[in-house]
């Protein structure tokens, strides 16, 4: 219940905040890849650093993290089956073989059918999905986000705790 | 007019790079304080996966600046047996090579084993590739394996029938002698009745009269008498046709009782064969020598070289050669674990080294006399064809003396090993149905049995084995 209440005062947060929708939709994408992608990677550590250090909105990325979890879950096959194919490919062979006798880079686990298959799947849709999302971020601003903002829940909501904090990562 | 300047977004937030620093510094702290419990969980997680049995440490220690980990209190349980260790260790003491660890590789120069007891009691059941033989994981798919392989020495001592023998199986009309006797005899019937037959039409008895009557015509006939002559003459011709007829009959006679006598012989087989059909009705064994042996010395005497190809099958799923990119099971985790993929290179380091170990260890430490054993390992490689030289072991003891060569560096694996072993017991049996148990211990108190195994390609090898008993 506090997760889910969580969840909505993320996304309200996030859609009235003063961000711009693409600053949200930034947000929203990188969180996607926390989502999409196993989590505890090291690829995940620069995530959430980028999510810090740059202006986008923080509470949009862990909202794209909550939202896009399931997806992660119910596309694993997918993911399997593409991490499958690129690393197999005897094209791309003397790359991962590069990179897999680097320093570092074997950390992140890249050598892994899911986490190559999910992080390659996100790198693809973060284009298309940021303008999707910024498009409709700006839309609902313009359309309902004003009712929204003067309603009571709204105002109950903002007044929370919660709130407060979030606002201390607010771009 | 010209439209109002929108206020430049910045890019950076920087006031977040102190929340940054401290999120890391917590990170760095709780990996400084809780890295040895977490090597150790890990540890004990890819040990028991690698090996299918249950491997647990008391503590571990990463000594990262210094390159050593110390390990105590090892315990690893046996794949095969319930509630036995393989093996405990009071100590390990491993140098590392920490700058391939950068690459994900576990490089250990030098591992000292300190206070090695193998075959200890245990309190729980620490088997887990034995309780899911054949299912997922290495361990697994291997200890089926061996089970079969295994499997074809283990000849029951004595196994009699039990329940009820169906009464089909004892329908005479299933016996072969039977009929065979019944065939027998109506030839023998009907031959004796050729052959009398045969005799009547001789008519040899007048045919004798007559030449005797002409022969005494002959004595009182004079020498110009040719009625008489011819006569005689005639008389021979019946003679000669006669003799014929007779060895006629006995040639077909003789012809006959070869053909029943044959026929008496196939009876005999025939009953041999339903003695054989009724033995196998209550499975009385056979009394064979090879059989008696295998019977008697071969679960005593395999045992240990079934738990030495379990070894060996597990060494070349782990060790495999050549170069060329291999999957295996990802790590588990809520999600689906995947496959991991890894891409060996030549003139790199393997993902695994153990370049030296030397080990002293002791058997049956409970004994009167526990048995000091010494053992080394040199060149054990996850990437045989990177680190380009044989895996090898061995350990020389009072009742042991084994020495392997794993030679995983080209394209076709060979695996040698030899091992003498003493003290094997043989298992007593109970005689199924009579109120006997035979010991052969009680007799030839102690076995021993060498063996040589060379293995070289993909199949389970055709294993020598000499067991003796003394």
């Amino acid at each position: 219940m506090f997760a889910l209440l969580k969840l909505i005062q993320s996304l309200v947060g996030a859609l009235h905040s003063e961000g711009t929708p693409g600053q949200l939709a930034a947000g929203l994408v990188l969180g996607s890849f926390l989502g999409l992608t196993p989590l505890m990677n090291l690829h995940n550590a620069v995530i959430l650093a980028l999510l810090m250090l740059l202006n986008v909105s923080f509470a949009g990325g862990m909202l794209g993290w909550a939202l896009f979890v399931p997806f992660g879950f119910l596309l694993d096959p997918l993911f399997d089956w593409m991490g499958h194919g690129l690393l197999l490919a005897p094209a791309l062979r003397p790359l991962w073989t590069s990179l897999y006798n680097m320093p570092i880079v074997p950390l992140t686990n890249f050598n892994n059918t899911i986490v190559l298959g999910s992080f390659v799947f996100a790198l693809v849709v973060a284009i298309p999905l940021f303008f999707a999302l910024r498009w409709a971020v700006a839309r609902y601003r313009e359309t309902v986000g004003a009712r929204v903002r003067q309603s009571k829940f709204y105002q109950a909501l903002t007044a929370s705790k919660l709130y407060n904090v979030y606002r201390m990562f607010r771009p | 007019m010209t439209a109002p300047a929108t206020p430049r977004v910045k890019i950076f937030r920087w006031k977040a790079v102190g929340p940054l620093l401290v999120f890391f510094g917590i990170v760095g702290v709780l990996w400084i304080l809780f890295a040895d419990t977490i090597a150790r969980h890990a540890t004990q997680k890819v040990g028991t996966q690698v090996i299918g049995a249950k491997v647990e440490i008391t503590d571990l220690h990463l000594d990262l600046s210094h390159g050593k980990v110390m390990i105590r209190g090892l315990t690893v349980a046996s794949p095969h047996e319930a509630f036995r260790n393989l093996l405990q260790a009071d100590e390990l003491v491993a140098d590392l090579d920490v700058v391939p660890l950068t690459e994900k590789k576990l490089i250990i120069n030098r591992l000292a084993a300190n206070g090695l007891r193998f075959g200890t009691p245990r309190e729980t059941d620490g088997r887990v590739a034995a309780k899911s033989a054949g299912g997922d994981g290495v361990p697994s798919r291997v200890m089926a394996e061996t089970r079969e392989w295994a499997s074809q020495f283990q000849v029951p001592v004595l196994q009699l029938a039990t329940g009820k023998i169906s009464i089909d199986s004892l329908d005479p009309r299933k016996l072969s002698t039977i009929p065979a006797a019944e065939a027998l005899g109506a030839r023998a019937d009907s031959s004796q009745r050729a052959w009398k037959a045969a005799f009547d039409t001789l008519r040899v008895g007048p045919t004798l009269d007559s030449a005797n009557a002409t022969l005494e015509k002959l004595k009182h006939a004079r020498a110009t008498d040719l009625a008489t002559l011819n006569e005689a003459r005639q008389a021979i011709e019946r003679l000669k046709r006669a003799q014929g007829r007779v060895t006629s009959l006995e040639r077909g006679v003789k012809t006959g009782v070869a053909s029943l006598q044959s026929g008496l012989a196939g009876l005999d087989s025939a009953k041999r064969r339903d003695y054989a059909f009724a033995r196998s009705l209550v499975k009385l064994p056979t009394l064979d020598a090879p059989h008696v042996g295998a019977a008697l010395f071969g679960p005593g005497a395999i045992r240990p070289f079934e738990r030495v190809l379990y070894y060996t099958q597990l060494a070349r799923r782990y060790m495999p050669p050549g170069l060329l990119p291999r999957a295996s099971t990802g790590p588990a985790r809520m999600r689906r674990a995947g496959e991991d993929v890894r891409f060996p290179k030549e003139h790199a380091l393997p993902g695994f080294l153990l370049r030296s170990a030397e080990l002293s260890f002791l058997l049956h430490p409970t004994a009167e006399q526990p048995q000091r054993y010494a053992g080394h390992l040199t060149g054990f490689s996850s990437d045989p064809a990177l680190y380009g030289r044989p895996m090898l072991a061995g350990a020389t003891g009072p009742q042991l003396a084994a020495g392997a060569m794993v030679n995983h560096v080209h394209d076709i694996p060979v695996d040698t090993a030899g091992a003498t072993l003493g003290g094997i017991t043989f298992a007593a049996f109970q005689v199924p149905g009579v109120p006997l148990r035979l010991d052969p211990s009680a007799r030839c108190s102690r076995g021993s049995a060498s063996a040589r195994a060379t293995c070289a390609g993909y199949v389970i090898p055709d294993l020598r084995a000499a067991p003796s008993a003394t």
